[in-house]
């Protein structure tokens, strides 16, 4: 069998989570298995394919996309409804490295939709806590109306020291949270540099200054992990769109330790 | 791929003449491709009689693995958007019409189609050592843990007799780094030629090979191996081109930032892409879909990509190669420098891409420019 081959999703609902970013759920008749971190390829004939991270995998096999509109097959999708059917394969990847993050302490750090990926991570938490140590979360944004999951950070609250980050408010007189960058909040964060690992989705640029932020609390490269954005045709290691210096971003990675892609050519970590 | 069990390994002299006439005898079940003389050129294509070939050929613009295994185009499946009443869809002419459509699952609203390959028999005769290398650098990328069908299908139904090459041409740097001139692989392909004066040394390099061959000829004893010895290391001298691959890996890594990057995207390079086209290890393909003028069918199909085109990297809110510098690096590193990706050299010493730069960009002088850049 072909492994382009995509398979039809019917979505089952649709959520408004942001300007211009929705989250699919999805269902396929078939029970969908899926690490946190991974990725599908989603698209709709004519209009072509284009690697999401699940932002959901649920125990009823359905799994969640959470998907900003900003190009094609994106803005295409920002129209589907309930009950409408979109293509997708997968999962590809390599994702969060969850079993060694046990009985250790958690830092995740996300920009702006960087949180979707973390998100698998997070219902883990929620749903098995006793397995982590402390576990906390720096989100940023540009400003709250681009913030992800607002309603859910009271849940996560209970499990999750849960810090928040706008560049600007729009409403800032009901801002409660910092205004100005994720990188700010490290310093909120008591971390034990020996017992924690980090989790970092989001611009690379931001990625980049997370990590020599949390290097300077006294982190090691290899107890930090990334996820990379990477234009992508096929997930299965063959188009070669992805690559970066021999590494298959689709299939190496999409998360790494910043110890692997550290300094990569043509990326700024 | 093609020596599961074994067999007899044998080495034969065989008349030239008695070989070609073998060759004809395969065109029963086989379609015939070699290398054949056009204008000042030899280019591969299937012949009609073994009279056509040009074995004595130096070098071709595209590579046998390019043309005929994995292809610049390739029908991946075709949607239909169904009405109340589907109906299928004529199945195309030309290649895909030997194909056999398939219908996988179908939701109400559109049905998906996977277009198999089921290709010719096919064999191609003069494969010089360089593209046999090449040709297993794609194996590694289409038949590794996810299989291509189409290129498995084609890879099963292609014979390939290899040829050790005689004929150095002005850019091959095979022999710098291990490739050719003659080959040395142990397995992957069926069949070994060397050329003497009036013979060819026969090695045997399949079992199905060895089933098909049906001539005796001469056992092939020492001295003839020494002969071909003698051969190999007389071809060593004629080499113009050459680089030092030892300690290659990561220099270029270590010298993203060299200034001979900027210069050369700067001064000659124009992105036409012409050397991942030519290049017989490049294998990067973009999906693409195409929709039907009366809007009821979308065929998706892959096709050759190159990392010189200025999207090939691109995604929403940046570009991570959008200077010329850095998709020429690229393309460079690809070939010489990355052996970490599949543990050789991406490079197979055809020197195509040197002869089809339209501006002479030369791998081998920037690469020796960066060498002599690096403190000793």
């Amino acid at each position: 069998m072909n492994q382009l081959k995509p398979l039809i999703a019917r979505i089952e609902d649709v959520k408004i989570e942001a300007e211009g970013v929705k989250t699919y759920t999805l269902s396929t008749g078939f029970p969908f298995l899926a690490e946190p971190g991974q990725f599908n390829m989603i698209g709709y004939p004519g209009v072509g394919e284009a690697p999401i991270s699940l932002s959901a995998i649920m125990q009823d096999g359905s799994f969640k996309h959470t998907i900003k509109s900003v190009g094609r097959v994106t803005d295409f999708l920002k129209d589907f409804k309930k009950g409408d059917e979109l293509f997708f394969r997968g999962p590809y990847g390599r994702g969060w490295p969850v079993k060694k993050a046990e009985k250790k302490d958690i830092l995740m750090i996300a920009g702006g939709v960087g949180l979707a990926p973390l998100r698998p991570v997070i219902q883990i938490i929620l749903d098995r806590g006793e397995l982590f140590g402390d576990v906390s979360l720096i989100c940023g944004a540009r400003n709250e109306k681009n913030m992800l999951f607002m309603d859910e950070f009271k849940e996560w609250s209970a499990k999750i020291s849960v810090y928040l980050a706008v560049d600007e408010a729009v409403r800032p007189e009901k801002w409660q949270h910092h205004i100005g960058l994720v990188t700010d909040l490290l310093d909120r964060v008591r971390i034990k540099p020996e017992r924690t690992i980090a989790f970092i989705c989001g611009p690379e640029i931001m990625m980049r200054f997370i990590c020599r932020g949390l290097m300077m609390h006294g982190m090691s490269q290899s107890s930090l992990y990334v996820s990379l954005e990477r234009r992508m045709k096929c997930g299965i290691a063959q188009c070669g769109h992805c690559q970066h210096s021999g590494l298959f971003v689709c299939k190496d990675g999409p998360v790494f330790s910043y110890k692997e892609v550290r300094g990569l050519p043509d990326g700024v970590l | 791929m093609t020596g599961e069990r074994t067999f007899q390994k044998f080495k034969r002299l065989i008349p030239k003449k008695a070989f070609l006439l073998w060759l004809d005898s395969l065109k029963k079940d086989y379609k015939l491709i070699g290398p054949v003389k056009t204008g000042n050129h030899a280019v591969f294509k299937e012949v009609d009689s073994s009279e056509e070939l040009f074995m004595e050929y130096g070098t071709t613009m595209l590579s046998p693995g390019k043309l005929f295994l994995y292809k610049p185009n390739e029908e991946l499946f075709r949607f239909t958007f169904n009405e109340k009443n589907p109906s299928p869809i004529p199945l195309p002419q030309g290649e895909g019409a030997r194909g056999r459509v398939t219908e996988i699952f179908s939701s109400e609203k559109i049905s998906v189609d996977e277009i198999h390959s089921m290709p010719e028999k096919q064999v191609i005769v003069g494969v010089h050592p360089c593209d046999m290398n090449a040709i297993l650098y794609l194996d590694r990328t289409f038949l590794g843990a996810v299989k291509d069908p189409h290129y498995e299908a084609r890879r099963k139904n292609t014979v390939i007799i290899s040829l050790n090459c005689a004929y150095v041409s002005e850019n091959c740097f095979c022999s710098s780094v291990g490739t050719g001139p003659f080959l040395h692989a142990a397995s992957g392909y069926d069949m070994l030629l060397t050329a003497f004066e009036n013979e060819y040394l026969v090695e045997i390099k399949s079992r199905r090979v060895e089933e098909l061959f049906g001539l005796r000829g001469r056992g092939a004893g020492n001295a003839e191996l020494r002969l071909k010895a003698e051969k190999e290391k007389s071809i060593k001298w004629k080499f113009k081109k050459t680089v030092d691959i030892s300690g290659l890996d990561n220099i270029f890594a270590e010298n993203t930032g060299h200034p001979v990057w900027q210069r050369t995207a700067e001064e000659k390079c124009l992105s036409c892409g012409n050397c991942v086209m030519v290049c017989p290890t490049c294998f990067c393909y973009d999906i693409r879909d195409e929709m039907s003028m009366d809007l009821k069918t979308v065929t998706r199909y892959r096709c050759f990509d190159a990392c010189q085109d200025i999207r090939f990297a691109e995604v929403h809110g940046g570009n991570f190669r959008q200077r010329r510098a850095a998709r020429l690096r690229q393309f460079v590193t690809h070939k010489l420098d990355q052996t970490n990706q599949y543990g050789v050299s991406g490079t197979v010493g055809c020197g195509r891409c040197i002869t089809w730069c339209p501006t002479g960009i030369d791998l081998m002088e920037i690469t020796e420019e960066i060498q002599r850049y690096e403190p000793a």
